[in-house]
């Protein structure tokens, strides 16, 4: 569905003043390549200023890039502009593509003439979305008006009237509370599963991504550093399981032969351990008489935090 | 995928919904003008004051003299009173919308949709256009036929020709302002530049003096520029300065003008979607 091979992106922005103002270059996005295959729904993670945008507006047709090859359902998206974005659907969380004093009604209605939806077709998906995404209680409402969590989801509804082969959503969950980001993401699962709506996903939550996307991308200063899936990026650069024990009185010596102590205090310690965890937990319940045991698992957050802050796959391992 | 998509059937439905966008937007356009009708009373009270002070000052120009530049009194009268009608139809004080749009980076939304940027501006101009006459512009006319009493074409043909004319006069104009907010797209500080082709708009255009009451060398410069089609062609077919094959003429020329604006305008615009910097995100 989506092909991309060594795309380039380089912004030129003044500095200074006037006639003696210098030029600076600021390669956004470098040469970056990356497949998705229909129906598939893919996080695109990276810190700020990675160069996620950048890509995802290249891939809408909204910027031309300096080189590679783009192609989305076999079309270049910045060469066939209107015939690209016939088929696709974009939600840039940090801004609405409704009308801003239109109730959202009729920015509704209008986008029915935009895209040329068959009236039977645009009923069905209005009371659909407006059922899933409980928009009710503001379709009636100017877009101006809305709280950012109702707009969100109005301009969700907004992307997908016209029944698009492709979803293309940035940071959709930015700004929202627990509950909205949920509905949000359920309808968002929804979507993709019955309609097999490709989905690629620029966020900074990681909630969202585990709980919608499988495979994931990280790009970083403009590079691409990691494209699988998450759960082997988690085995691979994951932190390690912990063990927390308390044990029934003080001990004398902590360390137990074959796991690594992380820390500890009179009558408590915490372990590093990989894999399953009964061994680790016969080997310190054989060491000393313990009141209670719990295994934590490293989380994805932690990983990825890592990720930014250590470089840690800059050394190229894709 | 509720529903397929029923396929096309013959030209005649296809063509009604290539009709349906232009005729929703110009709708929206038109039905704005009304959100703020208090606005639109004080500037009419406005454009009203204004137009009687241009009314005292052409009159005095004319002193004891029963024509001038082949304009009676009566002829400036309306004249003034058409050009005070068409100030906001024809956004004739500037227009920045585009390039707002384009600076604030919200030409990105446009982009997203499957049709065409300049027909869906144009569409909404025309819309706003229409609100304005039936809110300012009418209002005005009404003013000027109580007060003064205006000049009014003679028969069907010469108010075809104006109706033709203030159609053409609109387009003309709608492309040179979209021409100007392009500038947004090489510059981040276009709104001076804007303001000077508004300046150059206003005197080119016969809406601070009949064109006729310029120098003649003047005149045959503007000729040479679209300008006069923006408003001036307008007035003058209205009040009968132009007449008979010369109406045809003048019509031929703001036809011709806004065909080449129009060409202007989707190169223009290609070019500087090309080079469009979408900030933000
Ligand atoms: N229009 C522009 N002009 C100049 N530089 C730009 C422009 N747009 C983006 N950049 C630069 O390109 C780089 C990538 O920006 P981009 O918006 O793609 O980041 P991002 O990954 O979306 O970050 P965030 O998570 O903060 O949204 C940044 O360094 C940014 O400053
Ligand atoms: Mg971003």
């Amino acid at each position: 569905m989506i092909h991309v091979e060594h795309l380039r992106k380089t912004f030129t922005t003044r500095t200074g003043r006037f006639l003696s103002a210098g030029r600076r270059t600021h390669e956004a996005v470098r040469d970056v390549s990356f497949h998705i295959p229909r129906g598939e729904i893919v996080g695109y993670l990276g810190p700020n200023g990675a160069g996620k945008s950048t890509t995802v507006k290249i891939l809408t047709g909204l910027l031309v890039p300096d080189s590679g090859a783009v192609t989305v359902g076999g079309l270049t998206p910045w060469q066939d502009r209107r015939r690209h974005v016939a088929r696709l659907g974009a939600v840039f969380g940090q801004r609405t593509t409704l009308w801003w004093d239109l109730p959202v009604i009729e920015s509704l209605r209008l986008l029915r003439h935009v895209y040329r939806i068959p009236h039977a077709t645009w009923q069905a998906n209005l009371t659909t979305f407006t059922d899933l995404l409980d928009l009710g209680p503001f379709l009636h409402t100017p877009a101006r008006a809305l709280s950012l969590g109702q707009r969100m989801r109005a301009d969700l509804a907004a992307a997908l009237l016209h029944d698009p082969e492709l979803l293309f959503l940035d940071e959709p969950t930015v700004g929202l509370d627990v509950v909205a980001k949920e509905r949000i993401r359920d309808f968002i699962a929804h979507i993709n599963r019955e309609r097999e709506v490709t989905v690629l996903l620029t966020t900074h939550d990681l909630g969202d991504v585990e709980r919608l996307a499988r495979r994931v991308l990280i790009i970083d200063h403009g590079q691409l550093l990691f494209d699988g899936d998450l759960a082997r990026l988690q085995a691979a650069y994951g932190s390690q399981r912990e063990l927390h024990v308390d044990f029934d009185g003080p001990v004398a010596q902590p360390e137990v032969p074959g796991l690594t102590l992380l820390s500890h205090e009179p009558g408590r310690a915490t372990y590093a351990f990989t894999g399953a965890a009964a061994d680790p937990i016969a080997r310190v319940t054989a060491h000393a008489p313990v009141r209670d045991l719990t295994v934590r698992e490293p989380d994805i957050e932690a990983t990825i935090r890592r990720i930014y802050e250590g470089d840690l796959l800059r050394a190229g391992i894709r | 995928m509720t529903t397929t998509p029923a396929p096309p059937t013959g030209g005649h439905v296809s063509r009604r919904s290539r009709l349906a966008l232009p005729w929703a937007v110009a709708r929206l356009g038109f039905q704005r003008q009304f959100a703020y009708p208090q606005a639109a009373l004080w500037g009419l009270i406005t454009n009203s004051f204004f137009g009687l002070l241009r009314v005292a000052v052409l009159l005095a120009l004319f002193g004891t003299r029963p024509q001038v530049a082949g304009y009676t009194p009566q002829d400036a009268i309306t004249y003034t009173g058409l050009t005070q009608a068409f100030i906001m139809a024809f956004s004739l004080f500037g227009w920045f919308d585009f390039m707002r749009v384009i600076h604030r980076g919200e030409v990105a939304s446009d982009l997203l949709r499957p049709a065409s940027l300049l027909g869906f501006w144009a569409a909404q101009d025309a819309g706003r256009a229409v609100g304005q006459l039936v809110l300012r512009g009418l209002p005005m006319l009404l003013i000027f036929q109580v007060i003064w009493g205006l000049n009014w074409p003679p028969g069907p043909l010469a108010w075809a020709q104006v109706v033709l004319s203030v159609l053409l006069a609109w387009a003309c104009g709608f492309l040179f302002r979209f021409l100007v907010n392009c500038a947004a797209f090489w510059s981040p500080d276009a709104v001076g530049f804007g303001r000077f082709a508004w300046a150059v708009l206003g005197l080119g255009c016969g809406f601070l003096m009949p064109l006729a009451f310029f120098p003649e060398w003047f005149r045959a410069l503007l000729a040479w520029t679209p300008f006069p089609g923006m408003l001036n062609t307008t007035v003058e077919l209205w009040v009968g300065v132009t007449s008979g094959a010369a109406a045809w003429a003048a019509l031929g020329t703001q036809l011709g003008w806004t065909l080449a604006l129009l060409l202007l305008c989707r190169v223009t615009l290609r070019a500087g979607l090309r080079r469009l910097e979408v900030a933000g995100g």
